[in-house]
């Protein structure tokens, strides 16, 4: 099932999605990210047949289903929450949508069962689905949407409450399910590792827009948008302007100094230069310069322990965050204070022209 | 780890764990409503041939029936419906919901003869309703439906407030995922929002029983035959006294406690669903 979205307007209350534009390949497992309060939700609810639409239409296998009941779109829905019926049992709650679909008692009972086996939940049939853990409920969410034969699936944040173990087994066990079910899913997440993990692509949106849409690796490593490198987990994005360009790059000014970039950019055009954390090196001022480009002088403002290793607070002509690695922090024990100097791969900064920034595929003049 | 002495130990009641700042106040009302109790019961169980008579009254029995059945009517049509219009009214964002809610409300605020005057025009025999409903043999005044009329009409926002609150606990969520299910908007309703309202349902009927087999001034204005208890009651403290309207009024109490008691029992489970209690 081949899920399109053309032009798709609609307001609910204070927000609007505003002509949003996406097409879901079949088969294809597609992940929709954005910051809270987008409108992630709201498309995902939208596609489902649960708002209807002012503008623009929804297509499934290219049939115009705008006007259609969620009931008559054949689309399976699991919430963040999972939503499963309180007053049902697990058994109940996973022939539900057989017995709505009118499916004679003893295929329903046999095809309950299987699902019941397959994601071993066959102990917990009887039981209600108040006292499940995280884990139990997603099988039960997802046995229960699978059970009536959808050709596509739209999740909500499905692994957001589960606890990181449980995690990346469901993860798992949903990819496994795409491919055997042969599903079109969309799926909502905030999480960039769910994403490279499960996604055939990605599409970012904020403020009811999409923003940026395209394979994961290169939605990630090519942003077009300042919410799309901040998703794509740019942690250092600067405003500045570009300059005449020479041999080795284009000069990027920011905070009255010169970042050489690579590639070319038209002159004198607004920018936003974009370095993740972990791209910046950094180093004492009393060890000799190395004749390597892009190199700041400033000092350390704070340091903070991470997993990875210390993130780092810096401030000179601009303001950075530096991602010092685990294995690299013991020989050097910075202080706050301290004069550092950073040092910027021109490779390592992606520039995204402020005039250029592509909203729903358009670019923004 | 606490040590056991610590923790046997007794809060001092002016503690901040203490509820009593806020027992004190509420327990006026509660003594208010013991000895209104108490001022019918202590004369009737000093004077039990009053009580024995009324209780083998076939007017009182024949009153009691009439009331309790015209209740049990008015709840009927009240859940028929008053069920759908509360889940219109929680589910609905049209800019006018609010003026139906208060149209729903209008009984709760409206002085009971009034609202017993628009009852009695309403479906008097040339009323907007009681004519038309009278040509197909349907009559109200001074008659059992129009007790029933009365009891409705004064029941319905404490049925309809109680039941919407009951579906606006159900998140909208589970109705989408029903709908995505394969189920119609009257069969998700039937199988989601109603099954897990039932609790409010229940609450909401024995509230509105309550009311209706309360009133008296709406009831006396369309039919003040066949007789309800509280036409009786008033009607033997005129011409009988005090102690043989009390006596009345003490099975009524009785029946109505034993009648809470059962429905709070039958129902203690009704709504609850979970393994672990």
């Amino acid at each position: 099932m081949m899920i399109g979205v053309d032009s798709v307007s609609l307001k609910r209350g204070t927000f609007s999605l505003m002509g949003v534009s996406l097409e879901v390949p079949e088969k294809s497992y597609t992940v929709l990210m954005g910051p809270s309060g987008a409108g992630k939700t709201l498309l995902l609810e939208t596609i489902g047949g649960f708002h209807t639409i002012s503008e623009g239409k929804i297509t499934i296998d290219g049939q115009d289903v705008s006007l259609y009941p969620p009931e008559m779109r054949g689309i399976g829905f699991v919430y963040q929450d999972y939503s499963l019926f309180p007053h049902l049992t697990v058994e109940e709650n996973i022939s539900f949508g057989l017995k709505m679909k009118r499916v004679p008692s003893a295929e329903r009972k046999e095809t309950v069962h299987t699902l019941l086996s397959s994601f071993s939940l066959l102990p917990l049939s009887e039981r209600y689905t108040g006292s499940l853990s995280g884990g139990e409920k997603q099988r039960v969410a997802l046995a229960r949407a699978l059970a009536t034969r959808p050709s596509a699936l739209l999740l909500d944040e499905p692994f957001s409450a589960l606890d990181p173990d449980t995690r990346s087994s469901c993860m798992d066990e949903v990819k496994a399910l795409q491919r055997e079910y042969g599903l079109t899913i969309l799926q909502v997440s905030h999480d960039r590792e769910e994403a490279y993990r499960l996604a055939d692509q990605v599409v970012v949106m904020d403020r009811g827009v999409v923003l940026q849409s395209g394979l994961p690796a290169t939605v990630f490593s090519r942003p077009g948008h300042r919410t799309v490198a901040s998703i794509a987990g740019y942690e250092n994005v600067l405003e500045g302007t570009t300059g005449p360009a020479d041999g080795e790059g284009t000069p990027f000014i920011v905070g009255g100094v010169a970042i050489i970039v690579h590639g070319s950019f038209p002159v004198y055009t607004s920018c936003l230069a974009c370095i993740r954390a972990n791209d910046i090196s950094l180093s004492r001022t009393d060890i000799p310069r190395n004749g390597s480009l892009n190199i700041i002088e400033g000092q350390v403002v704070s340091l903070i322990a991470t997993d990875q290793g210390t993130r780092l607070r810096f401030d000179g002509p601009f303001p950075l965050i530096i991602e010092i690695p685990r294995h690299i922090w013991p020989d050097r024990g910075y202080q706050p204070g301290e004069k550092v100097r950073v040092s910027i791969a021109p490779e390592d900064v992606h520039l995204i022209p402020l005039a250029g920034e592509h909203v729903n595929g358009v670019v923004r003049s | 780890m606490s040590s056991p002495e610590f923790s046997h130990r007794k809060r001092p009641w002016f503690s901040g764990h203490s509820l009593l700042a806020f027992w004190i106040p509420g327990m006026i009302l509660v003594g208010v409503i013991v000895l209104a109790l108490l001022v019918i019961a202590i004369p009737v169980l000093r004077n039990p041939e009053y009580l024995a008579s009324a209780a083998a009254d076939p007017v009182v029995f024949q009153a009691f029936l009439v009331t309790f059945l015209a209740g049990f009517c008015a709840v009927g049509i009240l859940a028929l419906l008053g069920t759908p219009l509360a889940y219109a009214l929680s589910r609905s964002e049209s800019p006018y919901k609010g003026l139906v809610e208060t149209l729903v409300d209008i009984p709760l605020v409206l002085p009971h003869t009034v609202a017993g005057l628009m009852v009695y025009l309403l479906f008097m025999s040339r009323g907007v309703l009681g004519a038309p409903l009278g040509e197909l043999g349907l009559v109200f005044e001074d008659a059992f439906p129009g007790i029933v009329a009365a009891m409705v009409f004064v029941s319905i926002p404490y049925y309809v407030n109680a039941v919407r609150e009951g579906f606006g606990r159900v998140p909208v969520q589970l109705e989408n995922v029903a709908r995505s299910l394969g189920a119609s908007r009257i069969r998700m309703f039937l199988s989601v929002p109603l099954p897990l309202t039932t609790r409010h349902i229940l609450y909401g009927a024995l509230l509105a029983w309550g009311r209706a087999i309360g009133e008296f001034a709406a009831v006396i204005m369309i039919a003040y035959f066949p007789v309800v208890i509280s036409t009786l009651i008033y009607y033997r403290f005129n011409t009988g006294g005090i102690a043989e309207s009390q006596a009345i009024a003490f099975l009524l109490i009785l029946l109505c406690l034993v009648l809470f008691f059962i429905f709070r029992f039958l129902t203690r489970r009704a709504g609850v669903y979970d393994d672990r209690s």
